[in-house]
């Protein structure tokens, strides 16, 4: 179809009063990798929030289309089952709700009656595994006392359960040590190796590269005060691991 | 209190038809005087509730024997769990330890279910016995009836049980339940409730527990159904070595008024008690809780805690919760934690953002907040109860 993929176009958004995002354009198409790096507080977490569309970021102009589905007019739940996902920076907790009941409420939201509940119940015990997450997980409350680690590790579980067409992982390196690290990075792969998850799209956003050595990017946008200054391959991601921001920095300050 | 000169009404004429075997009519007119005299020790009508308890009363036309249907389930041998009618007759030595010296007769609620006590249960757990499976009784309430079913439990030295109520029925009745719980040396005992009345009735239900030394106590309570549910929630710590809970869940909808308080008289030291309070409010739902822990000055070593946590769903729904610690002593440990408000929006969107519409993620969020109480219910076939009662609440 000659409208797939996440496109997003001159979009504005406002946090509190103040513009965050002064027009960002991207498009992430299905089956490839894009990294979208910058430094603290350049916005990512914002583009993030406004795809999703947490209440409190207000997209002013734009527009953001999901293989031709306009998302902006939906409601959150909606733009999940239309199949955009998030892995939050910082999941929230929500004691009481199991994370066995919560996983399978949310897998039959975005894939009404699809597994039999044995069948779940296997793949979530498989993508486990994958994740060095032991099974107890499944009788704790959500998010309720885990650790950074273990946040992580559910987010990217729940990745890895709802198989989305396009996946924005928000930081989800942060935190994490060398062996959770690589057990993320080989859950991303197992996904865009599956049927489910050949297509997924992902925007892996990180203001350090250490991800991207696990997950090869296609392409590298850079972002600073809310705009995509740089866009390039893989060698931007280890320019700026060489470099950090303040080459690009100086770059575009020559330019503007 | 007036008992010689006090006003003889129409509910001194019903208190005839009472059982004389269970408690001689002067006792029956001396608890009937208690009830009328002694102020409710609530709270008066305010912009938000609209019942005054100080005069509320059962129409004496509606007292009638066959008010109130009793069934018990106990599979333990070794343990009686009778009618209390019959236990008057056939145990009156054993009820005579329990039956009026918790007391519950002392508060207004508890006074008037004591002076028509009639249809209701013992249960007496003989020393050492231990009760496999928990000791089952369910109370019906006819319509527009005045019913007063009283509960009576006596667990000896060594003795471990768990006694479940459930109450049902009772459109636009007027239910004034007790249960007095009284316990020996090493005990553990476990009393659950599970009210789920019609909406039209009107509650009110005195559980009062003294628990013996070293003996490990527990009240847990879930107000489900009536209009109205006024609640007497009282243990009574005059041992050492006593490991106390309470634990209450509530959650009115529509016009329902529910009237919570617990009370943990820490008279004697060296005894823990802990207080766990959840609430939830919806549609033009009243709550009201006072939650009361007392340390008196030489209950040294006491270790009490008081944990309410309540949750506001719609505009109109209104919670109003009180702590009052009383600590007369220094070496005490008394904590006292309280949350108030509505549901977080990061928890909804965090669930919306997976695909749970808006209304499914607040139901979910909801039943949530309750879960950590349910877990402290007996029996998962109870807990599964609570959750359907509280998720047809939130439907
Ligand atoms: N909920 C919020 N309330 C107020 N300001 C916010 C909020 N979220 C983000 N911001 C502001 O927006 C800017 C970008 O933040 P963010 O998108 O989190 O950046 P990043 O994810 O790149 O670190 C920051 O200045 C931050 O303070
Ligand atoms: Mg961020």
């Amino acid at each position: 179809m000659a409208d797939q993929g996440l496109r997003i176009a001159d979009l504005h958004c406002n946090v509190a009063g103040n513009e965050i995002l002064k027009g960002i354009d991207l498009m992430v198409e299905p089956g490839k990798v894009h990294a979208l790096m910058g430094p603290n507080g350049s916005g990512k977490s914002t583009l993030a929030f406004s795809l999703t569309g947490h209440p409190q970021y207000q997209v002013t102009k734009g527009t953001v289309a999901l293989d031709g589905t306009d998302l902006l007019e939906l409601a959150p739940d909606k733009r999940a089952r239309a199949g955009l996902f998030l892995s939050f920076q910082y999941p929230a907790a929500i004691p009481g709700v199991k994370v066995a009941n919560f996983l399978h409420a949310a897998r039959q939201a975005e894939r009404p009656g699809d597994l039999p509940p044995a069948k779940f119940r296997a793949l979530l015990l498989e993508k486990m595994d994958l994740l060095g997450m032991d099974p107890s997980f499944m009788g704790r409350y959500l998010n309720d006392g885990f650790s950074g680690g273990e946040k992580k590790r559910l987010e990217m579980l729940q990745l890895a359960v709802l198989a989305p067409k396009y996946a924005v992982l928000d930081e989800t390196d942060s935190g994490l040590d060398v062996d959770a690290l690589k057990a993320v990075g080989e859950c991303i792969a197992a996904l865009r190796a599956s049927d489910e998850g050949r297509n997924t799209g992902f925007l892996i956003i990180t203001h350090y590269p250490r991800i991207l050595q696990h997950v090869a990017p296609d392409v590298v946008h850079v972002m600073i005060d809310g705009r995509i200054v740089k866009t390039g391959d893989a060698d931007l991601a280890h320019r700026i691991e060489r470099e950090g921001y303040d080459g690009i920095r100086e770059e575009i300050g020559a330019i503007a | 209190m007036l008992s010689a000169t006090a006003v003889r009404t129409p509910l001194h004429d019903a208190l005839g038809a009472s059982d004389a075997a269970l408690l001689p009519p002067e006792d029956r007119a001396r608890a009937l005087d208690a009830f009328l005299t002694t102020p409710s020790g609530r709270q008066k009508p305010s912009r938000f509730w609209r019942i005054d308890l100080d005069t509320i009363a059962p129409d004496a036309r509606a007292i009638a024997p066959n008010a109130v249907a009793v069934d018990i389930q106990n599979a333990s041998p070794r343990i009686v769990a009778c009618d209390l009618i019959t236990a008057a007759r056939e145990h009156a030595p054993l009820l005579r330890r329990a039956f009026g010296t918790s007391g519950a007769g002392t508060t207004k609620f508890g006074a008037l279910a004591r002076a028509f006590a009639g249809t209701g249960a013992f249960v007496y757990v003989p020393h050492d016995a231990d009760a496999a499976e928990p000791i089952v009784i369910t109370y019906t309430i006819a319509e527009n009836s005045a019913a007063f079913p009283y509960t009576v439990v006596l667990a000896e030295r060594g003795a471990r049980a768990t006694v479940l109520e459930r109450f049902a029925g009772g459109r636009d009745a007027f239910v004034c339940a007790a249960v007095e719980a009284v316990t020996e040396e090493g005990s553990d005992l476990h009393c659950a409730a599970h009210q789920s009345l019609d909406a039209g009735a009107r509650w009110f239900s005195t559980r009062t527990a003294r628990p013996g030394r070293n003996a490990r106590f527990a009240w847990t309570s879930a107000e489900a159904g009536a209009g109205l549910a006024v609640l007497d929630l009282t243990v009574a710590i005059a041992q050492p070595g006593i490991d106390a809970g309470i634990t209450s869940l509530f959650f009115p909808t529509g016009n329902q008024h529910v009237d919570v308080v617990s009370t943990v008289d820490h008279a004697v030291g060296d005894s823990t008690s802990h207080t766990h309070v959840k609430s939830a409010a919806t549609g033009a739902g009243q709550a009201r809780y006072l939650g009361t822990i007392r340390i008196a000055p030489h209950a040294q070593g006491s270790d009490a805690s008081l944990r309410d946590d309540a949750l506001l769903l719609s505009k109109r729904a209104h919670i109003d919760s009180v702590p009052a610690l009383e600590i007369g002593a220094n070496d005490v440990k008394a904590y006292h934690g309280a949350t108030v408000g509505a549901l977080d929006e990061e928890q909804i969107f965090y669930l919306e953002s997976r695909g749970i519409e808006r209304a499914a993620a607040e139901r979910t969020i909801a039943l949530g907040f309750f879960e950590p109480a349910i877990d402290r219910f007996p029996t998962e076939a109870l807990r599964e109860e609570l959750r359907a009662a509280l998720a047809s609440k939130l439907a």
